[in-house]
């Protein structure tokens, strides 16, 4: 698994399209406890793993803390905040980018590391959506 | 004592019944409106409903600069999350957090979390303990199990047996701290001999734990 250069943790619908936009030019890895969210990545041909990503020493196995760039997209966001503190202080990661839908529990993560908030992502969407249809 | 237990059933009745004295301040915050119900009605305290993971419901409750944070949610991530925001915006001096998961007690301690309790983990722990030497009693494991108690009970068979201390030569990385002779309690010295069927008391480092027993397990 020396190859793999992307581990993505979280196979739902963020982690899926994820994989298969990156997947055209990145070597993945996509990991999720769930097989049937794994055999839901039809239009993928990178590595699939189904196993528990809380588990340090099935990272470890995998190789996981030896990629390059890490996305944790799981639907909790205390995994996500707890697999962001593995990365970054267990395995020396600089490059991690995680999904917290509460974007107030940005601040418990190291600076190193790269939170996206939907949540916020669509309010200034919709605030920057709704200045540009009042100036027209 | 300011102690604050978050969620959990049962174990926090428990935990908060051993608290809740007129030496601490127990403060108590669970995200189930009927165990907090339960909880209040059971130890007469105040329980706030709340999300321990969020900084806002940790101030409402007043759960800073705690003594002692507890964190028994059945998932252990969101203990994880809970201990971190005591520990870096609230100024808890000391977090307990409860994991289902043995395989994260290591995780939880190297991340900054002063304990880590896996009913599981600890099990393993004293199975292990157990297999190790039929001789060992058992192992108290005290300071984030830094620092190991283990009782012995003394065999003929063993080579330490009819040795005394200074000839064992452990003194680097264990202290016999007491030997219970014919019932008799003895504070031992480097001239004490240790003899079949003494239970002796040994105090040693995480570290140097399994040395300890190599020696123990040593056959004349």
């Amino acid at each position: 698994m020396n190859d793999v250069n992307t581990i993505i943790i979280g196979a739902g619908r963020v982690g899926n399209t994820l994989a298969q936009a990156l997947g055209k030019k990145d070597s993945i890895l996509v990991i999720d406890k769930d097989k049937r969210k794994i055999e839901r990545l039809t239009d993928f041909s990178g590595f699939v793993e189904v196993g528990d990503a809380t588990d340090v020493n099935f990272l470890i196995q995998n190789g996981a803390n030896e990629a390059e760039n890490i996305l944790i997209v799981t639907d909790d966001d205390n995994i996500n905040i707890f697999l962001a503190d593995v990365f970054v202080y267990l395995f020396n990661r600089k490059h991690v980018l995680i999904r917290l839908k509460d974007s107030r529990k940005a601040n418990l993560v190291d600076p190193i590391v790269k939170c996206i908030c939907p949540f916020d992502l669509s309010l200034a969407d919709f605030q920057q959506k709704m200045e540009e249809g009042g100036n027209q | 004592m300011k102690i604050v237990i978050v969620d959990g059933k049962h174990e926090a009745d428990y935990i908060i019944s051993m608290y809740n004295n007129r030496k601490n301040d127990v403060i108590v915050i669970n995200q189930d409106e009927d165990t907090c119900r339960y909880l209040s009605a059971q130890n007469n305290i105040p329980v706030m409903r709340g999300n321990p993971t969020r900084m806002s419901d940790l101030q409402l409750a007043g759960a800073e600069n705690a003594d002692l944070f507890i964190a028994l949610a059945e998932s252990e991530f969101e203990n994880y999350v809970a201990c971190k925001l005591a520990k870096k915006f609230l100024g808890a001096k000391r977090c307990i957090a409860t994991a289902i998961n043995p395989k994260n007690v290591d995780a939880f301690r190297s991340l900054g979390i002063d304990s880590v309790m896996s009913s599981t983990y600890l099990l393993g722990e004293q199975i292990r303990n157990a297999a190790t030497i039929e001789n060992l009693i058992r192992t108290l494991s005290l300071e984030n199990d830094e620092i190991h108690i283990t009782e012995f009970r003394i065999t003929s068979d063993m080579y330490i047996c009819n040795q005394t201390l200074k000839e064992i030569n452990i003194s680097n990385i264990a202290s016999v701290s007491s030997i219970v002779r014919n019932g008799k309690g003895i504070i031992p010295n480097g001239n004490t001999k240790l003899l079949a069927d003494d239970k002796i008391l040994v105090v040693t480092t995480h570290n140097n734990s399994n040395k300890v027993m190599k020696v123990f397990q040593r056959k004349k």
